[in-house]
């Protein structure tokens, strides 16, 4: 394949693709709170939601090589802390983060015990079963003085009150009244912020020594180990990170919504796999892979919200899909995700990286102690 | 003392033991041979000395018992394995593979720096290909790259299972010279395993030949060939 640029490693070129790339995501950062419809901005902040539960299971699963299908659990144990104790015990919903950090990361790191003795599908169901019973752990009645049981819990966000009708920073108040739809933009803000913190935290673990141990592990435990790895400990570390990390959108969920409920999507079972499916869709073991696909999915599911009405779908593929009486958005992820599995193991991330080594050739910097003249491609499939 | 001393060393998989009361003993700046046919418990050797399968007897490291350690805590003894057929990371970069040997140091990055820098000088190819996946290199330089990256915890002692496995005569040899010029120059003891009998008996101290999970010849090269029976039934020379 003729190659069609070549681009130098740390070069000018490069600089100028990563500062188009960070100008153009910053610019959509600020455009959609201030000029996007109030629609688009719910579907934002649910992207970034699960743009941080699905980064959470990428260090995981995508650098660890641990599975969890049991990830809702987590993210309901930060739905419930923020839940517990904005409602009943009138926390601000900023300071239960940490508390639910810190819970998510104590329950993670025990979950993980199992786990350090067993591997692959055993795992998986050890991480189902957690799944499976948070819900139902929430709706028991011995617990209803504090979860509220089956019903849950209500006035779990912020409280905008005709007293105090917004949230200022250090008596800055870039908001304005934030009673009515005003409060939009500050949820997306709240959500924003969670991501970039999330992001930030797993760019810099996977950088670390801790990302190599990581890696090592999911690619060869036992030479891991023979590298002086101590594997139960960076298991542990590892699972109650992802878990607390994941805990975060949890606590998201609950202050945007006001709510908690054991039947929300998120935190039973099927918002692990949504994780999960977002996350190798996009791309596991990459830093973009769980954005991207976390975007797509909401995208889907949003562009394709009202085709349960066969009027509302475009013509030509009316036929594929008419016979739904629900959404058929999830439906069209699966078909995407069974689809990409074929054509790219390894994602949108993947796919995308494969098809610029085709056209383009990036030559590294030089290395070691040994010079290099010859331009050396990065490894095209054979 | 010796560095190393095994005693009455069992181990195995499950209800299945392997290797049944072996004595292994690698003197300081040794390099020890374990020679042996498939199946004969080389690579279990290897495997119960580094701790990664449940062994009974004892394992001795310069005196001290390491028996009870689990395999992370013997590499920070000193105690660094090339496992059989490589076993680099392959998603990660030669380099990265390089830092990844330096898990268990803590003595700064300078260190580091200056030992991987060494390492590059010893196999120029890893230096060239430094940003390369590790999972694109040749098995040759596979196999360098895991004995680089063993070296880069600045072992005492260096574990290599079968380093010539899959690997073409030529570069086997390269190989070889590699770890004999760093037990002459650094004083590195080398435990061996080798199915190559020719070949890793001309730098071998001592041998051992194995079979069936029990020393049944020990000695040094020069002896071992000198006794017919052990060259023609096990030797194959």
């Amino acid at each position: 394949m003729k190659t069609i640029a070549t681009i130098k490693s740390g070069g000018t070129a490069s600089w100028a693709i990563r500062l188009v790339t960070a100008a153009v995501v910053v610019y959509l950062m600020f455009w959609i709170p201030t000029s996007a419809s109030n629609g688009m901005i719910d579907s934002c902040i649910t992207a970034l939601t699960l743009m941080a539960a699905a980064m959470s299971l990428n260090l995981l699963l995508g650098y660890t090589g641990l599975i969890s299908i049991g990830h809702s659990a987590f993210f309901g144990i930060g739905a419930y802390t923020t839940g517990i104790l904005v409602s009943r015990y009138g926390w601000s919903p900023f300071q239960t983060l940490a508390v639910a950090f810190v819970i998510a990361f104590v329950v993670g790191a025990l979950v993980s015990l199992p786990a350090l003795r067993i591997k692959g599908v055993y795992l998986a169901l050890v991480t189902l079963a957690l799944g499976l019973v948070f819900p139902q752990l929430v709706k028991a009645q011995k617990l209803e003085w504090l979860t509220g049981g089956a019903r849950g819990l209500d006035k779990t966000g912020f409280r905008f009150t005709k007293d105090n009708p917004t949230y200022e920073i250090f008596g800055w108040n870039p908001w304005g009244s934030l009673r009515g739809e005003n409060v939009k933009p500050f949820h997306y803000w709240i959500a924003m912020i969670i991501v970039i913190g999330v992001y930030l935290v797993c760019r810099g673990v996977v950088k670390s020594r801790a990302g190599r141990s990581m890696i090592a592990i999911r690619d060869n435990e036992t030479a891991a180990a023979v590298m002086g790895v101590n594997l139960a400990i960076t298991k542990a570390l590892v699972f109650g990170l992802s878990a607390a990390l994941c805990a975060l959108p949890g606590s998201l969920s609950a202050i945007r919504t006001g709510n908690v409920t054991p039947d929300s999507t998120n935190i039973t079972v099927q918002g692990a796999i949504t994780f999960l499916i977002v996350m190798v869709v996009g791309g596991a073991g990459s830093l973009w892979g769980p954005i991207i696909g976390a975007g797509l999915f909401v995208f889907i599911t949003e562009l394709t919200g009202d085709w349960s009405d066969p009027d509302q779908i475009p013509g030509i593929i009316r036929p594929l899909f008419s016979w739904s009486n629900t959404p058929p958005g999830s439906g069209i992820f699966a078909i995407l995700l069974i689809v990409l599995m074929f054509v790219a193991p390894f994602g949108i991330v993947g796919m995308w990286r494969r098809l610029v080594a085709r056209f383009v050739t990036v030559t590294p910097r030089p290395a070691g102690t040994g010079t290099i003249e010859s331009v050396v491609s990065a490894p095209a499939e054979a | 003392m010796s560095i190393l001393h095994a005693r009455q060393l069992s181990a195995g998989y499950g209800p299945v033991t392997v290797l049944h009361d072996i004595e292994l003993v690698v003197e300081e700046g040794e390099i020890v041979v374990i020679l042996g046919a498939n199946g004969a418990g080389k690579t279990t050797t290897m495997r119960a000395v580094s701790g990664t399968i449940p062994r009974q007897g004892s394992v001795e490291l310069n005196g001290h018992d390491i028996t009870k350690l689990s395999p992370d805590a013997i590499v920070r003894q000193g105690v660094a394995q090339v496992p059989q057929g490589r076993g680099t990371f392959p998603e990660l970069s030669v380099h990265d593979n390089l830092r990844a040997g330096a898990i268990t140091r803590h003595d700064g990055s300078a260190a580091v720096a200056a030992d991987m820098e060494r390492w590059y000088g010893q196999f120029p190819r890893l230096a060239e290909r430094k940003d390369q996946r590790a999972g694109s290199l040749s098995g040759g330089e596979q196999q360098m790259l895991a004995i680089a990256r063993a070296l880069m915890s600045r072992p005492k002692l260096l574990l290599c299972d079968e380093p010539s496995l899959g690997l073409a005569p030529l570069i086997t040899q390269e190989l070889f010279a590699v770890i004999e010029r760093l037990n002459k120059e650094e004083g590195l003891s080398v435990l061996l395993v080798e199915q190559n009998a020719n070949l890793a008996m001309h730098m071998a101290s001592r041998v051992y030949l194995l079979e069936t999970g029990r020393i049944v010849a020990e000695g040094s090269a020069e002896e071992l060939s000198a006794d017919d029976t052990i060259r023609k039934a096990y030797l194959g020379f």
